[in-house]
């Protein structure tokens, strides 16, 4: 006499695919958000009073070891203008905005070139700064 | 006679406690990702490399180190810059005529410069800087 063998109904659960979605969903939001010069260690300058900044098309920073970086990424401060011009490409006046980091003990010799590059190629500066009273 | 009633000790299921400390974790990370940037937008007239000479020997010009500032040749407390300034550019009318031209010695920190620059934005002077470049030529 055979037996037949009992066949075992393979299924993956479902119960908790809502859960794993909204998870997933979470964790891009935050992938697209997280700034990618957070890695730059910087101490911004302090001023009585600060506006919010808009958004930029552009952020360089200057970290507290006189390094340039564009975007996130170290940088020559010769070859700024050049990279600066084609991500501001043919922006309109207005909308050229460039947010700058420069850290408060930056010496002149080191932020000035990188100022003038960012007016030379067309960007609108934001110096990013804080308050006096507040604390990083 | 009162009859005491059972006291029931319920305890919270423990088995979801570690999603809500991981759901906790994501809503910080979050909040802490969007916070908002403060600034100061500054106007700086394009970059040039040449200038009219002319033009140049009319605007204001602020010489700063770290402890000192120069308005047009005159040294300045700092107290009496801003109000300095303000009278100079009064006399002018012209946009051309507010360009200040902002000069820096190498050392100066980027701090003392911020705060100089917000003195000539709010005193109605247009900023230009005056980069000198600095160049290594090997003389054999």
């Amino acid at each position: 006499m055979i037996i037949p063998r009992r066949k075992i109904q393979a299924t993956v659960p479902t119960f908790a695919m809502g859960d794993i979605g909204f998870l997933l969903l979470i964790f891009f939001v935050i992938l697209a958000r997280v700034q990618n010069d957070s890695h730059i260690q910087w101490t911004p300058a302090q001023i009585d009073e600060v506006e919010p900044a808009a958004a930029a098309l552009a952020g360089v920073a200057i970290d507290s070891g006189r390094k340039v970086y564009l975007d996130g990424r170290e940088i020559s401060p010769d070859s700024l203008a050049g990279q600066l011009e084609s991500i501001l490409g043919d922006a309109p006046e207005g909308s050229r905005r460039v947010h700058l980091k420069i850290d408060k003990d930056t010496p002149a010799a080191v932020f000035e070139p990188v100022i003038e590059a960012i007016s030379e190629a067309g960007g609108e500066i934001t110096h990013i700064l804080e308050t006096k009273d507040s604390e990083r | 006679m009162k009859l005491k009633r059972g006291q029931l000790l319920v305890d919270p299921p423990g088995s979801a406690s570690s999603d809500i400390a991981f759901i906790l974790i994501i809503f910080f990370l979050v909040c802490a990702s969007v916070q908002p940037e403060e600034g100061h937008d500054q106007r700086l007239p394009r970059a040039e490399p040449q200038e009219d000479q002319r033009q140049q020997t009319k605007n204001l010009e602020v010489s700063i180190t770290a402890n000192s500032i120069v308005l047009n040749g005159s040294p300045l407390d700092e107290s009496t810059f801003p109000a300095q300034l303000t009278k100079e550019l009064a006399e002018r009318r012209t946009e051309a005529d507010r360009v200040v031209v902002l000069k820096s010695a190498s050392n100066t920190p980027y701090t003392r410069w911020i705060d100089v620059s917000r003195m000539i934005d709010k005193a109605g002077g247009l900023l230009t800087l005056e980069v000198t470049e600095e160049k290594n030529i090997r003389v054999r």
